[in-house]
């Protein structure tokens, strides 16, 4: 079968909806509670504003490069730009960022699950299954893994969507109020740690190499990042709103925490975070699932004699390995902000190496 | 000859008329029409020379023993003239076939009541006399290494992909059996994937339906002896869809399509979630509710996966019966199932009430499904559901939903997404997914097809 719709290629609408659903992911939960941590009252936004205009620009920056490439794999433009061994560094220190980041997805599951759903059940068997259902994804196609993203965003956004508009009710303005009140400090952390929850656009350096004609993604990118960014800020503004600065900086998933306030009309269902909580399996799914796409797919650009379901197997192991390492959330919380700050600088590194060897040895040359 | 020695064989010796040349005639007289051999022997014996034979009814010539023996298989006449190195053959098939009868197995309140039958002259007529496009085009392969069956690839040239015929054709030529007693047969030697609960082609005995679908730029099969048309490529969408939809005006139509997505979703989520909920989490249903269902729950032994299970099973037994039985004591299995399971297993206090109207309800759910196969692929994966539910209750509820949807996604038929309209390609298509737009609306083919001709001529989504 020669249909376009089969295995690999992919339209640029695709990244953007690849970019929206894995940048919606566990950090969302927690954003607020970064961000109230470091300013006071409502001030975060303008850390989210800000982190999302520099996002924006790297993701522009970044599938601008990649998509310069079109149908090729990061680590052939890589080894083009900046030579093979450093190419082959970069793509494997990719591998181990997302594999980390594949199981910070299926420890968060499983503490999220553990506190609101269930707390008898072991941790383990909780991410372990879920693990599984990780793995049974990514043994698919690649296109499948975008189809999948098609068929989750409305549910995503939607589930989104409800979570911010039916708590409008409880908005408190003396929350909000006074705005500008935190020192410039205060911004500048807080404007990290949004950035850090913007980093799931990273994805678009491997996934550009699958779209069919990649002229619009950068700008399909952006528009990713954007959404998101609104959706965030709509997001933080109700969690302030409704539960107060203080009170968002001590939950540990304030987001979650926001959809117990409410009361479904009707009351059929008693407890409406329940619902929600389908949603976020979706959420940290999605996440969950690019990530260790990712790390298979850039372990095998190294190795490419590689069977694809044998790194599966290989790597499944490690990374609920990994995910089981961190004690207590006390531990799990610094190693997401190690972690994140690594993931950031990382990026940000390659971005520039990256840009600099394409500003220097020029664009597409089919290397 | 190789037919051999059988009592059907008639080998008949004449002379043709005045050329007083000798002649033999072949048929097996089960199959042909009596009266057409009659004619045609009189003609021959009239006939002055061979020309004059030519002129009856459908001839053709063949020349190797092999094809005159599929020919008398088929129900054609042989003539053999004394001298002549071709053999004559006669269209004279015939037979008796049952007459062109409503739909059994999927009933629609408005549209035609005619339904395919067993023999594939008439089922193409059926389509050729409704569609009257000079591009509508049937491909005959043949089916059964000893039934040589007729089987029919039709599809309108200038709508229809070129790959996905060709993947068909590829497909059909690669099917090895010795007979196929139905067009399922062929649809399991063709399908993409024969682990997926899900039918990837679709079955129906509706003429309109297929020329509906060809008209989209699907396929069609026929399959000689069988009163199901297959069609392919489809989606999970256009497996719940009814041609009902769209006898009804839009918002009628579009609203029944909302319901039965609605049902099909309490077909596979409702039983496990009544499990979810009452075993792991009390704390979600209502506190009214929830005591109304304790209460109801008291003195029954079983934990609530064993009583779902029990159930689910006891469903499905009943339906198998109710299909296996003879017509005349159908109404047996709807005493014996309706009064014993339902009501005097409840005050047996061996299930609770609130099980039997969760069990009933799925399955009148699962009813509204057009689709007997989808309907049962659906059904099956509400047992994983059920299983899931009693492992980790909502939280395994929602894994395996992810799992389907994985697998869905993962699903092709014939080369082409399964999820179809959904994804990859999800706006343009939507008004013909969920809701049913105005037909004035719906003026494109579907877009995962990828037909020659994207443009419905007709500007109507319906051929009839």
């Amino acid at each position: 079968m020669k249909l376009q719709s089969e295995e690999g290629f992919i339209s640029d609408r695709d990244i953007m909806i690849a970019v929206i659903s894995n940048i919606i992911g566990l950090l969302t939960l927690t954003l607020p509670r970064l961000l109230a941590a470091n300013t006071n009252s409502s001030d975060g936004w303008l850390a989210i504003v800000l982190g999302g205009g520099i996002v924006s620009f790297f993701a522009y920056i970044v599938s601008k490069i990649a998509s310069s490439f079109p149908n090729q794999s990061f680590f052939s433009y890589a080894s083009y730009l900046v030579s093979k061994p450093l190419a082959v560094f970069f793509t494997l220190m990719f591998t181990l960022q997302y594999l980390a980041i594949a199981s910070f997805q299926v420890r968060e599951i499983s503490v999220l699950a553990h506190q609101y759903l269930f707390d008898q059940t072991p941790r383990e068997v909780i991410a372990l299954a879920f693990l599984l259902v990780v793995i049974y994804a990514v043994s698919g196609s690649h296109a499948a893994i975008f189809r999948l993203n098609v068929l989750f965003l409305p549910i995503i956004i939607g589930g989104l969507l409800i979570l911010i508009l039916l708590p409008l009710g409880f908005i408190r303005t003396e929350n909000l109020l006074p705005v500008f009140q935190t020192d410039i400090k205060g911004y500048l952390k807080a404007t990290y740690s949004s950035i850090t929850s913007f980093m799931g656009f990273g994805i678009v350096l491997f996934y550009i190499a699958l779209v069919k004609s990649p002229e619009n993604t950068p700008k399909m990118a952006v528009r990713g990042v954007l959404v998101i960014t609104f959706l965030n800020l709509l997001l933080y503004i109700v969690c302030i709103g409704v539960l107060g600065n203080l009170t968002t900086e001590n939950l540990f998933f304030p987001s979650f925490d926001l959809s117990r306030t409410v009361d479904i009309p009707g009351g059929f269902f008693q407890r409406f975070d329940s619902i929600l909580f389908v949603v976020w399996t979706m959420i940290i799914f999605t996440t969950a699932l690019m990530a260790f796409d990712i790390a298979v797919m850039t372990l095998m650009m190294v190795f490419e004699k590689l069977k694809k379901i044998k790194v599966i197997f290989t790597l499944s192991p490690i990374l609920f390995f990994i995910s089981m390492l961190p004690k207590d959330y006390l531990e799990l919380t610094k190693v997401s902000s190690v972690m994140s700050s690594f993931i950031v600088i990382y990026l940000v590194i390659v971005t520039i190496l990256l840009g600099v060897a394409y500003k220097i040895k020029g664009g597409n040359q089919n290397a | 000859m190789m037919l051999g020695q059988s009592e059907d064989l008639i080998i008949r010796e004449i002379t043709v008329g005045s050329s007083q040349k000798k002649c033999s005639i072949v048929y097996l007289s089960v199959l042909v029409d009596q009266n057409l051999v009659n004619t045609n022997i009189s003609k021959i014996v009239e006939a002055k020379n061979a020309q004059e034979i030519m002129a009856i009814s459908e001839m053709k010539n063949v020349d190797t023993v092999n094809e005159i023996a599929d020919a008398v298989l088929s129900g054609n006449m042989v003539l053999m003239v004394d001298g002549a190195k071709t053999v004559w053959v006669m269209n004279t098939a015939g037979g008796d076939k049952r007459s062109i009868d409503e739909p059994q197995s999927e009933p629609v309140i408005r549209g035609p009541r005619s339904g395919f039958v067993e023999s594939i002259d008439t089922n193409i007529a059926l389509i050729r006399r409704e569609l009257k496009d000079p591009n509508l085009r049937f491909e005959m392969h043949e089916v059964g290494e000893r039934s040589k069956q007729k089987l029919a690839v039709c599809y309108v040239e200038g709508i229809t992909n070129k790959d996905i015929l060709d993947e068909v054709n590829r497909r059909l030529k690669s099917i090895d059996i010795d007979f196929a007693p139905d067009s399922s047969l062929v649809e399991q030697w063709i399908e993409d994937s024969f682990l997926s609960p899900f039918p990837q082609i679709l079955d129906t005995e509706r003429p309109e339906r297929v020329i509906y679908s060809i008209l989209q730029g699907k396929i069609g099969i026929l399959v000689h002896g069988s009163p199901f048309a297959l069609i392919t490529p489809v989606t999970l969408g256009y497996a719940l869809q009814s041609i009902d939809d769209y006898s009804q005006r839009w918002i009628i139509g579009s609203l029944l399509r909302l319901l039965r997505f609605v049902a099909t979703f309490i077909t596979i989520f409702l039983p496990a979630v009544y499990v979810a909920l009452i075993s792991y989490h009390p704390g979600l249903i209502p506190t009214q509710l929830a005591f109304s269902i304790a209460a109801t729950r008291e003195g029954v032994p079983f934990p609530s996966i064993l009583e779902a299970l029990l159930m689910a099973v006891t469903f499905e037994i009943l339906e198998e019966a109710g299909i296996r039985l003879p017509k005349g004591i159908g109404q047996t299995i709807g005493i014996v199932g309706g009064i014993v399971i339902g009501d005097v297993a409840v005050s047996a206090g061996i299930v609770s009430p609130a099980m039997v109207i969760v069990t009933s309800l799925t399955a009148i759910a699962s009813f509204t499904i057009p689709n007997y196969s989808t309907a049962v692929g659906l059904r099956v994966m509400r047992f994983a559901l059920i299983f899931a539910a009693a492992i980790l209750g909502l939280y395994g509820i929602i894994l395996v939903f992810i799992m389907m949807v994985v697998h869905v996604v993962n699903l092709k038929s014939m080369g082409v997404p399964y999820t179809g309209p959904f994804a990859p390609y999800f706006l343009g298509d939507l008004k013909n997914l969920f809701i049913r737009a105005p037909i004035m609306t719906l003026t494109k083919r579907p877009p995962y097809l990828e037909t020659e001709d994207t443009q419905k001529v007709n500007n109507g989504g319906q051929d009839k």
